[in-house]
């Protein structure tokens, strides 16, 4: 089923916590709202469910406007952040809870009942655990009863609100691929709130970029990473670099770097901000072009190595692959010249817009 | 330097805050003693000075008509007053603990206004209020109702003096506990009674009975509020704990400590049942 949303607005007396959302969630899609803390996900999961509502604006479920439809009424599956499991219950009984709440006419029999939850548990691997209680269960196994039990009632748009976020990081890779490929054989419509990009990338079919209540871009993992709409989209998604420099007669310039910019042809110099990713970047020593840098620090994490220059206008962190690395080291302190392989280029004024994302 | 490596080895490891021998035993014997001088002493006093003439004076005592109707307003304010405080405290404690709303905080310290005044002081209230000379006494005199030195008037003080039990109870309680739950349980598709149910009061129920309890200890022990709105008729508006004092003030001690100590035993049944609940508060995993 999928899910439209129209202008929607959120204030909490003097803070704006949504400002005119527009999104459109597919049928049988992952969408990941990806955000900062603050930045409107979770108030945007919670309208969506029917936990809160909204000062303006509307929501459809397949078409059908559900603005006004209670909670109860909508058919959502709602995972929560701390698992919300009821503790007095069995993981049994936890699961069985939709099935039992129904009025009598639609309630499935007992015996159905019982079926239905094995084969959840089943579904979730932990149905030798359907007599324990919550607090005997670890917080993985906490968070696939709760999606078990949200999906005992067969909702048509499951929503998840920071599901790993109280879990170790183990446990959340584990949980986070399991999750994609439950989502691949039910197909169901699912919206997952999350401020950890990694997650948002490798779980999500679509990424939603929020940012202090509002929308910065939509994209596939690959779209949002690869071309960033905005400057704050550049800083939250990865790392990146950040350069100063001035745009004038259709080139920008930074330090010793040169590129065209088409957008900004006049006479008159602005300010603009150029971003390039760690492992965009090229160290040459025998350039005449790039900027001058210093290397500052050389450490080998796994797989890559990461290097830190220094500049006159700060620091630039580098990312090699270990094998290209050690084909060509670098000597700490060593000056070299470097050079992005692709460098985005922004006005300054829209990147002050942006909420404090790190650079680097 | 090998004498006194010795002597820490020897020495059991001590914890920091521990305190030496001395100091230990010190608080010990103040602890014990004053409990003792303050608690046990008075207490098997009530049972040794209420046994004093026998068995059977002592069940004569608390049996006599007078007696008996002590013991059973005693329960009937007690029997009115918890539960509509239990009601009451629900109320409040899920208004305070869910919803955001203006004069909240104003609520929570009016719910604890009770503790804060003298018993005598809310008995007066209600005479000023209830009473002949009161703002609404011409009017139920006019439509015959009598509440003060009557039943109800020890009803609502008794209501009074316990009114914060169970709302204090609670309120950090659901505070502590949140609303995921029962949100949870609202979007499996649950109404609001099949939530508060299965999933709100099973939450709280230890809490809950555990503030049952003190406003039942509370409601039974009452003097002072009851003291003054009850005229103290005997037979018609006597309470155990004013009946008591009656029987003290003609001399007759021996019945007054029988009685007595039927109090004393309600507070120790209180008790037990206090630390029954209170030892399933700290224990939720042990299931009956």
């Amino acid at each position: 089923m999928s899910i439209e949303i129209h202008s929607l607005w959120k204030r909490f007396g003097n803070f704006t916590a949504l400002a005119g959302i527009d999104l459109e969630v597919p049928a049988g899609q992952l969408v990941a709202l990806l955000g900062p803390s603050g930045c409107g996900k979770t108030t945007l999961l919670r309208i969506i469910a029917g936990l809160e509502t909204a000062d303006s604006g509307s929501i459809l479920f397949h078409g059908e406007d559900a603005t006004r439809r209670h909670a109860r009424e909508r058919g959502v599956g709602f995972v929560f952040q701390h698992y919300a499991l009821f503790q007095h219950m069995s993981v049994f009984e936890n699961v069985a809870f939709g099935l039992r709440v129904m009025s009598r006419k639609i309630r499935p029999k007992e015996e159905e009942i019982r079926q239905r939850v094995f084969s959840l548990l089943e579904m979730v691997q932990l149905d030798w655990l359907a007599e324990r209680y919550p607090s005997q269960l670890s917080g993985g196994q906490r968070q696939r009863i709760a999606l078990a039990r949200a999906l005992a009632v067969q909702p048509k748009v499951l929503l998840l609100d920071e599901p790993f976020g109280a879990l170790d990081t183990q446990v959340r890779k584990e949980l986070r691929s399991w999750l994609r490929r439950l989502h691949d054989e039910l197909h169901v419509t699912s919206v997952l709130v999350t401020h950890d990009q990694e997650e948002a990338l490798e779980v999500a079919d679509r990424i939603v970029v929020m940012n202090k209540g509002r929308i910065e871009q939509i994209g596939s993992p690959d779209e949002v990473y690869d071309n960033p709409a905005t400057p704050f989209v550049y800083q939250f998604l990865g790392n990146v670099n950040r350069f100063q420099g001035y745009a004038v007669q259709g080139w920008a310039e930074f330090g010793g770097l040169r590129q065209p910019v088409l957008e900004h042809g006049g006479d008159t110099a602005i300010e603009v901000l150029g971003y390039a990713r760690p492992h965009e970047i090229d160290v040459k020593r025998d350039d005449q072009q790039g900027l001058v840098a210093t290397v500052a620090h050389v450490r080998t994490l796994g797989p890559i190595t990461r290097i830190e220059l220094v500049f006159e206008g700060g620091r630039i962190q580098m990312e090699l692959t270990r094998e290209r690395y050690q084909a060509d080291p670098l000597q700490v302190g060593e000056t070299v010249r470097i050079r992005p392989r692709r460098l985005q280029v922004f006005p300054a004024e829209q990147a002050a817009e942006t909420a404090t994302g790190a650079a680097g | 330097m090998a004498t006194i490596a010795a002597a820490i080895v020897a020495d059991s490891p001590r914890r920091v805050t521990e305190e030496g021998p001395w100091v230990r035993g010190l608080l010990l014997t103040l602890a014990l003693g004053f409990m003792g001088l303050f608690l046990w002493l008075p207490v098997s006093l009530v049972f040794t000075e209420a046994l004093r003439k026998g068995v059977e004076f002592y069940l004569a005592a608390i049996t006599e008509p007078d007696a008996l109707t002590a013991i059973r307003l005693t329960l009937l304010a007690s029997a009115i007053a918890v539960p509509l405080n239990l009601i009451f405290g629900l109320a409040a404690a899920w208004a305070i603990a869910r919803f955001d709303f203006p004069g909240k905080g104003l609520l929570i310290t009016l719910i604890d206004l009770p503790f804060a005044i003298s018993p005598v002081i809310a008995g007066l209230i209600y005479v000023l209020m209830f009473g002949a000379q009161g703002w609404f006494g011409s009017w139920l005199a006019g439509h015959d109702i009598k509440i003060i030195f009557a039943v109800p008037g020890i009803v609502l003080a008794t209501i009074f003096v316990t009114f914060p039990f169970v709302a204090r109870e609670l309120i950090p309680l659901m505070q502590a506990q949140g609303k995921d739950e029962e949100e949870a349980a609202i979007l499996l598709g649950a109404g609001g009674w099949q939530m508060f149910w299965r999933v709100t009061l099973p939450n709280i129920r230890w809490g809950l009975l555990y503030g049952v309890i003190l406003c039942t200890a509370r409601g039974l022990g009452e003097f002072g509020a009851v003291s003054v709105v009850s005229g103290h008729i005997r037979g018609l508006t006597n309470t155990l704990p004013l009946h008591v004092e009656i029987l003290y003030n003609e001399y007759n001690g021996v019945a007054a400590f029988a009685c007595a100590s039927l109090l004393t035993l309600l507070a120790l049944v209180m008790l037990a049942a206090k630390t029954f609940v209170q030892w399933r508060i700290d224990h939720p995993g042990n299931r009956l």
